[in-house]
């Protein structure tokens, strides 16, 4: 299991977050300026906060303590809402990006899985959007994270890929046996996805819908 | 004339060279960290921008002044003066040109985009990995402005060389007080001639930095 209890005031927003989560998905949805952003890189330790966090039983934070675990150790999977690629590497160097070993049967995998082998010559400005996007979402998995966190990583997909694109990162997500955080205003991701869904307001989690305990009303 | 242009060329890249050493970890701290004297560092990166030329060749001179602390201890280990030689003129140069190659870099640095750095982190790379896959090739551009500048700029010294030099034909006589020298004694053929390859270098090495400037910041190839 993992918990989060954190707390941290940006400008207007006042963000406090108490939760616990296996090793599922976890769809988070709200209003713009609801946190949702500042959540993820909160638990990424790129934005400071106080409380604490522990993932899968590894302490990551504990203010109280003074102890922080830098961004760098806490082995993250993360996609950032605007694309982030080094546009002097090609795709592939991009995916390996900070891994010193390589393995070609892993990088393969991924590639196919996400429908970018075609793309691992080729440099960040030749691609579009959404294949950009893959690319990042690859970059996120080759690491094989401690945990994912995805801002809206299927904004730029058209319908069809996306629906494959779910199935992939759900096999993923198992696979690695590890939580998923992925801010989604895609009611069919929550549908097909969710372990449990946060919905945010102003900084909170409003409601915490567990479909294991407690079954999410679906309107069909 | 040839044997000026030579040492000015040397000079240029002998302290170009170690400017780029000594200014990267300099715009690293300024682009990146805050921290107490921060703005001292700042005014004291820039003052050769302002301060007349005399006046930094007069203060380098007492600094490295053969009973000073640099002076005394250069002579002991090189059994030489630092004054009036050309790694005296080194000195002073690399002091002179400090913000023609701070700057560029300071600025480079600055204009990395946040997640591009925070990148670095998620991949779990350190500060050595971080600068040698993202920074630099993000900042090359800043990294070759610097360079250029740096060079360009001692390449024209003239007060501070004088000063410290002291132009000793053969040792620390560079061109442009040849130049100098020159039209003192009225031989305006070889004046002609040096002005017009000091010109001619000029030329070129600005004419690098505004090309790599028109070409987008980061990431350039």
């Amino acid at each position: 299991m993992s918990h989060i209890n954190i707390q941290t005031k940006l400008g207007a927003l006042n963000l406090q977050v108490q939760a616990s989560f296996a090793s599922e998905i976890i769809i988070i949805s709200g209003e713009n300026g609801a946190g949702k952003t500042s959540l993820l890189r909160c638990i990424a330790g790129l934005q400071d906060c106080a409380g604490s966090i522990l993932v899968n039983e590894k302490l990551w934070l504990n203010s109280a303590a003074g102890f922080e675990l830098a961004t760098g150790k806490r082995k993250l999977g993360f996609v950032w809402a605007e694309e982030v690629l080094l546009p002097w590497l090609d795709v592939a160097h991009n995916i390996q990006l900070g891994i010193a070993q390589e393995d070609k049967v892993w990088l393969r995998q991924v590639c196919e899985q996400l429908e970018i082998s075609h793309l691992l010559k080729r440099t960040p400005a030749m691609l579009s959007t959404g294949e950009a996007q893959r690319v990042s979402l690859a970059r996120a998995i080759y690491g094989k994270p401690s945990m994912l966190l995805l801002d809206e990583p299927f904004s730029a997909q058209a319908p069809d890929i996306r629906a494959r694109l779910r199935q992939v990162l759900k096999a993923m997500q198992q696979t690695l046996a590890i939580p998923l955080l992925m801010i989604s205003h895609d009611t069919e991701d929550a549908k097909a996805l969710a372990g449990q869904h946060w919905r945010m307001r102003e900084g909170k989690l409003l409601l915490n819908a567990n479909k294991s305990s407690r079954p999410m009303v679906h309107i069909p | 004339m040839i044997e000026s242009l030579v040492i000015s060329l040397q000079l240029a890249l002998t302290t170009t060279l170690i400017l780029l050493l000594i200014a990267l970890p300099l715009a690293y701290v300024l682009a990146f960290q805050s921290f107490f004297g921060r703005t001292v560092l700042e005014v004291m990166v820039a003052l050769p921008l302002v301060l007349p030329p005399t006046v930094l060749g007069y203060y380098v001179l007492l600094l490295i002044a053969p009973d000073s602390f640099a002076g005394s201890a250069w002579a002991f280990m090189f059994d030489s003066s630092l004054a009036f030689s050309f790694s005296g003129m080194v000195v002073a140069s690399v002091v002179y040109s400090l913000p023609f190659a701070v700057q560029p870099m300071q600025q480079a640095f600055r204009a990395i985009p946040a997640t591009w750095l925070e990148l670095g982190k998620v991949q779990g790379m350190n500060i050595k990995q971080t600068l040698r896959h993202i920074i630099l090739p993000a900042a090359k551009g800043g990294v070759l402005v610097a360079a250029a500048l740096s060079f360009a700029h001692t390449m024209g010294e003239f007060g501070v060389v004088l000063m410290v030099g002291g132009s000793i034909p053969g040792e620390t006589k560079v061109a442009s007080i040849a130049l100098f020298e020159f039209v003192e004694m009225q031989q305006q053929t070889e004046a002609a001639q040096l002005a017009l390859i000091l010109l001619v270098v000029s030329f070129v090495m600005l004419s690098l930095v505004y090309s790599v400037n028109r070409k987008p910041l980061l990431g350039g190839s």
